[in-house]
């Protein structure tokens, strides 16, 4: 292979990932969206809502791949998300904890449930879609009744400091010498961005995130290969608890109370980006980027909905659609692959997952 | 008939049947008798036909290996359109009522084409039309209730009784049995079976999977639809919740029940029973004046206790015949210590 | 002009990523006439069966049946052909009863109802064939595996079929149930029934078949020939093939004297072995021969810690040791585990060549923060695919894209890159082309010459007595009998059927 060629190749590979499609049609939206709507590019009122909202979901996403990496699933991501919340505003509102503390509290709090499915997913070898749908249920039905019992008003309202800044503040509030940053970025989204930069080195660096993947690619393969897959498998259910938790914290400080009401927007979107951004859900190829690029574009479209006076409905018929029509495109092309460069063993092995023969 | 009469009264559906009967006895006492008064009968039943059609209905996808996240969807956009049609369109109560069986049968139609020509997951395709039709029953009623005053024909029937029990109980006693008779004596009830339990030897034996798959979520949409209707009947109006909190009573039902999560079985006695439970559950919370909440909690904690007990028991009961599970991930995924 | 056959497959071809599985297959059956279909593992027998019934689609070729053309895209239409089978693997539904399983592809009904008092009664006439008197309401579960193989023979003549195409249906069942089926055999040829008879069991075959065919690499190197005008040495080599028959085994110095790096005393298992004493030494190829389901893969489990040893010890370089993890035995005896389920088990399809080998050293090359650097995976990499010649586009392909054979590599070169000492290869050629077998027994030759303790477990006579230095003989869970490996074929051959036949007989 000439440098030539390999270099072309690399250039049609990226090409046919998702990801790339997904900028095209998020540089689209944009550009529709502003020459129509000028009022879009609005910095405070629609720019830093939205990138608000993008850096939470984003870290949603990453919980729901974590799972994805290894072929299961958490649907109870946002229970998680409040369970983790519950115990951050109890940390602030009750023991009056500061920040760090009660933050670091409730992702251990969010891990511990997390580990809990995994561990019974290891354990029984049930699907970790029946452990985390009965685990959501278990949440719904604990948390609520734990706030009515502990907080006034079902809410946490006590603010520590900082708290504020990182979910309400603006780059406009740091100055230096008499230029202040832009109003249109929340500070929120540099937590936001040390996570993917985190998550993405987990498993593109590191042993644990190799181990994660060969975990979700075959996991008879791994086990027979010395992974330790019962462990991998507490593991990633364990960090996504601990995502959904960061999450749910983020989105506390955005709207500034912690809440049982907190995750409940989390499950559909958790999948959505993922899936978008090309992770598979059989396990054993996630994206980082993808995710990201996921969220921005269903939350773009939700803004862009927002300014036209479209009501929040037809956001959910979308979103379905678009994930429908995104992942039978999937398949079509893979079926065209399939004819032309006999992919077949790869691409049924990915299949097989949830559908008889 | 000797076959279903043997499998009538397992174990399970005896352990479940003890614990109906101790709960409502439990249940008697602690409101001194007031439970068995009619009225309180009358709701309690009431309310049971809706939690025993959707547990079947979850119960036929899992019969073929797949699940139905839109159970609820189905059910609360349904019932929305038939609210519509008949308090502005001005449908007859009755077409309008029934409408919802026909919607119900064509979006489970969708799906479980969907499934089948795409091949993508069945969680991902029926999450997908959950979403829509969450999407699209808010666009129809938005935050107003439509009530039931406009459909008082159909309303009757919900506050009907034979023998003493709601007549729409018995609706969904019928569909249990009709399904009892379906999986048990119909080729194409066999055929569901034997993809759900097999696909392969299914294949092999020339039972065409995909019309399994088909037919299952059909029927399973088709059953959302008669939820729907008995809700449009018993409740004093739809609005954007109804269906909202069906979906872990769908997959209780069956779990509690006793169908393999699997594929391959079905147990409709056990689904009703696991349904009376949960109903049964409810009425203890409201007796107890505990908040809502907690069924869920409950609920969820007996869903984990009975997939984790089942399974332990299926391991042992393979290592005792000693045959190695070989390929169950359970002996093939290091144990987590 | 000439007769009608019964069924006449022409030119059939049939290719799947990187083995072309078929090529211009011919096969003509006459009625009333038991045809043996004989061919290696991977030769290409179960490929064409399934395109003979439905199951996979031929890319090229045509199917008559008596005399008329027939497209075969669907079991049912293979059914609908008169074509009956019974499939190599065991193909039930557990949840049914045995009643049902057996009519599964035709229901008897009535009216869109099943009628079962005909499930029943046909169920019991397709048992009684058999001389079986297993209940047909008897639960799936609650039958042994040779019982259910029995079932799945008493589903072929549920139908009425003109060809019969046996898959191997004698592998898991016994002598005397073999003989009922073969009794079956007889009366269908006496009704002028075609019946395929696919064996690894050249006595099953000379006993029963009239004419054979042999598969080998795809192709057919024997078309419908007279079975009784060849010897069996004869059929073995066209079998084999001259690129095996003319392998030559190196001189292999094996010290007598070296201490035993693995080694088993009266070991019995959770699952069922007993009385299992071997012991490899290091550069020594120990084969471990016996029939499918005579428990060598699972004692090879047993070793790694997957099912556990109850009685007896396992000693590696001279402690007796418990193993409870795969990953122990790799990390703390040097033990590893080629698998016979190469895609199953063996290789990630969906990962990079790199990442498969590398797998097992992970834990090694692992720096500060967890962090592995792509640059010492891939020169791991490059070592292997170098060394063992796998035929790869770079090192990032996915292994889903190779063919079987370098898949089989990538799924040692884990082991190799791992350094480990004791090698345990199950199975180590199916599906794999003769030629690539070969290169693959100068591999594991090469392999002890260097110094590895190898536990080789093949059902492939052949390739036992070709590559081990000695041959253990299972059995029923138990180990019937050791043998020095002369290299002869026939004697040896001879000697370890007998291991085997003795057990049976007792």
């Amino acid at each position: 292979m000439t440098p030539e060629t390999q270099q072309h190749g690399v250039v049609r590979r990226v090409i046919a990932t998702p990801r790339f499609f997904l900028a095209i049609v998020i540089i689209a939206l944009v550009i529709f969206f502003g020459s129509v709507k000028p009022a879009f590019f609005s910095g405070p009122f629609v720019i830093a809502p939205l990138l608000t909202s993008v850096a939470i979901f984003t870290v949603v996403g990453l919980a729901q791949m974590m799972v994805l990496s290894i072929g299961h699933m958490n649907l109870a991501v946002g229970q998680m998300a409040s369970f983790g919340a519950m115990f951050m505003g109890m940390s602030y509102d009750l023991w009056k904890l500061p920040l760090l503390v009660g933050l670091g509290i409730g992702l251990v709090a969010g891990a511990a449930v997390g580990g809990l499915s995994g561990w019974l997913v290891a354990r029984t070898g049930v699907n970790s879609f029946i452990v985390t749908l009965a685990m959501s249920f278990a949440l719904i039905g604990l948390v609520p009744t734990a706030y009515s019992a502990l907080a006034t008003g079902s809410a946490f309202i006590a603010k520590p400091s900082g708290l504020d800044v990182i979910g309400r503040d603006s780059f406009a509030s740091f100055c230096f010498a008499g230029y202040c940053g832009p109003n249109a970025i929340p500070i929120i989204v540099v937590p936001a961005i040390v996570v993917m930069l985190i998550v993405g080195y987990l498993y593109a660096r590191t042993r644990l995130g190799r181990e994660l993947l060969m975990t979700g690619s075959n996991v008879k393969a791994a086990t027979l290969s010395g992974i330790p897959t019962g462990r991998r498998i507490v593991l990633a259910h364990a960090l996504s608890g601990l995502l959904a938790a960061l999450a749910g914290f983020f989105l506390a400080s955005s709207t500034g109370s912690f809440t049982p009401g907190i995750g409940d927007e989390f499950m559909l979107q958790s999948f959505v980006g993922p899936i978008l951004g090309g992770t598979l859900l059989a396990g054993g190829y996630i994206s980082v980027s993808g995710t990201f690029l996921g969220i921005v574009l269903t939350l773009l479209i939700r803004k862009g909905l927002d300014l036209f006076g479209v009501g929040i409905e037809t956001l959910n018929v979308l979103l379905g659609l678009i994930l429908i029509i995104a992942l039978s495109t999937d398949r079509i092309r893979l079926l065209a692959r399939r004819r032309s460069v006999k992919r077949v063993q790869q691409t049924d092995a990915l299949l097989i997952e949830g559908n008889p023969l | 008939m000797n076959r279903s009469a043997a499998s009538f009264f397992t174990s399970q559906n005896f352990t479940l049947f003890a614990i109906v009967i101790v709960g409502a006895a439990a249940l008697g006492v602690t409101s001194h008798g007031g439970f068995f008064d009619s009225i309180s009968v009358t709701t309690f039943f009431t309310f049971l036909a809706v939690p025993i059609l959707i547990g079947l209905a979850q119960m036929v996808t899992l019969a073929v290996g797949q699940l139905n996240l839109a159970v609820g969807s189905i059910g609360g956009f349904t019932s929305c359109l038939a609210g519509v049609l008949i308090s502005s369109l001005g449908v007859s109560p009755w077409v309008g009522a029934l409408s919802c069986l026909v919607v119900g049968a064509v979006v489970g139609l969708i799906n479980g084409s969907l499934v089948v020509f795409t091949r993508i997951n069945g969680f991902i395709v029926t999450l997908a039309t959950m979403t829509i039709l969450l999407g699209a029953q808010y666009g129809l009623v938005g935050t107003r209730t439509i009530s039931s005053t406009k459909w008082e024909s159909v309303y009757a029937l919900g506050r009907a009784s034979l023998l003493g029990i709601p007549v729409i109980f018995w609706i969904a006693i019928a569909m249990a049995i009709v399904l009892r008779l379906a999986f048990s004596h119909t080729v194409t009830g066999r055929h569901l079976l034997a993809s759900g339990g097999n696909p392969i030897a299914a294949g092999l034996a020339g039972i065409s999977n995909d019309r399994s798959v088909v037919i299952a979520h059909t029927v399973s949409g088709l059953l959302c639809g008669v939820a729907s209707f008995v809700s449009l009947a018993s409740l004093s109006g739809v609005n954007q919740s109804v269906g909202g909190d069906w979906l872990l009573s769908s997959f209780a039902a069956p779990i509690i029940g006793g169908v393999a999560l699997t594929g391959g079985s079905v147990a409709i006695f056990g689904t009703v029973l696991a349904a009376t439970i949960v109903r049964l559950v409810d009425s203890a919370r409201a007796e107890l004046q505990l908040a809502p909440s907690w069924v869920n909690f409950v609920v969820g904690a007996v869903v984990l206790g009975t997939v984790a007990l089942g399974r332990f028991r299926a391991v042992r009961a393979a290592r005792r015949i000693k045959q190695p599970v070989a390929g169950s991930s359970v002996t093939i995924v290091e144990s987590a210590q | 002009m000439t007769e009608t056959y019964a069924l006449e497959a022409t030119h059939l071809t049939k290719s799947f990523p990187g083995v072309k599985a078929l090529d211009r297959v011919s096969l003509r059956l006459k009625p009333g006439e038991v045809h043996a279909l004989l061919g290696e593992n991977g030769a290409g027998k179960s490929t064409l069966i399934k395109i003979l019934t439905g199951v996979h689609r031929a890319d090229d070729g045509t199917i008559a049946i008596d005399g008329r053309d027939r497209e075969i895209s669907s079991p049912i239409e293979a059914m609908a052909a008169g074509i009956g089978v019974v499939h190599q693997e065991r193909n039930v539904v557990p949840e049914f009863t045995v009643g049902e399983n057996i009519v599964l592809s035709r229901m008897p009904r009535r009216a869109g109802r099943v009628d079962w008092n005909t499930v029943r009664s046909e169920a019991k006439r397709c048992l009684a064939l058999l001389d079986l008197s297993i209940d047909p309401d008897t639960p799936m579960t609650r039958l042994s595996a040779a019982q259910t193989q029995l079932v799945e023979i008493a589903r072929g003549l549920y139908t009425e079929t003109n060809v019969l195409l046996l898959d191997e249906p004698t592998a898991s069942i016994s002598a005397n149930e073999a003989d009922r089926l073969f009794t079956v055999v007889r009366r269908l040829r006496e009704q002028g029934k075609a019946v395929l008879f696919v064996s690894h069991k050249l006595e099953e075959v000379f006993a029963h078949c009239d004419t054979v065919s042999v598969l080998r690499d795809g192709k057919a190197v024997l078309e419908s020939s007279p079975l009784h005008s060849h010897s069996r040495d004869e059929i073995v080599d066209i079998m084999v093939g001259r690129a095996l028959a003319a392998l030559e085994v190196p001189d292999r110095v094996i010290d007598d004297s070296a201490p035993a790096v693995l080694e088993m005393r009266g070991v019995a298992t959770s699952v069922g072995h007993h009385d299992v004493s071997l012991a490899v030494r290091s550069g020594e190829i120990l084969g471990l021969y016996g029939l499918v389901g005579a428990g060598r893969t699972e004692l090879a489990r047993s070793i790694l810690g997957l099912d556990r040893i109850t009685a007896g010890s396992l000693e590696v370089r001279g402690s007796a040791v418990t193993i409870r993890s795969v990953r122990q035995a790799l990390q703390d005896h040097r033990i590893g585990y080629v698998t016979e389920n190469r895609k199953e088990e063996g290789v990630f399809l969906g990962q990079s060549v790199a990442r498969n080998i590398a797998v097992t050293v992970w834990a090694k090359l692992e720096r500060a923060l967890g962090f592995v650097s792509t640059k010492s995976e891939r020169s791991l990499g490059a070592t292997f695919v170098g060394d063992l010649d796998i035929r790869v586009s770079s090192q990032s392909q996915l292994v889903g894209e190779l063919s079987g054979g370098n898949q089989q590599k990538v799924s040692l070169a884990k082991w190799l890159a791992a350094k480990t000492e004791i090698l345990i290869i199950d199975e180590p050629t199916v599906g794999i082309d003769v030629r690539t077998k070969r290169s693959f027994y100068d591999l594991i030759w090469r392999l002890a010459d260097e110094g590895l303790a190898i536990l080789l477990i093949s059902s492939d006579l052949a390739e036992m007595v070709t590559l081990a230095d000695r041959i253990a003989v299972m059995d029923q869970f138990a180990i019937t009998g050791e043998l020095d490996n002369t290299h002869d074929y026939d004697s040896m051959s001879q000697s370890i059927i007998r291991l085997i036949h003795g057990t049976q007989v007792a």
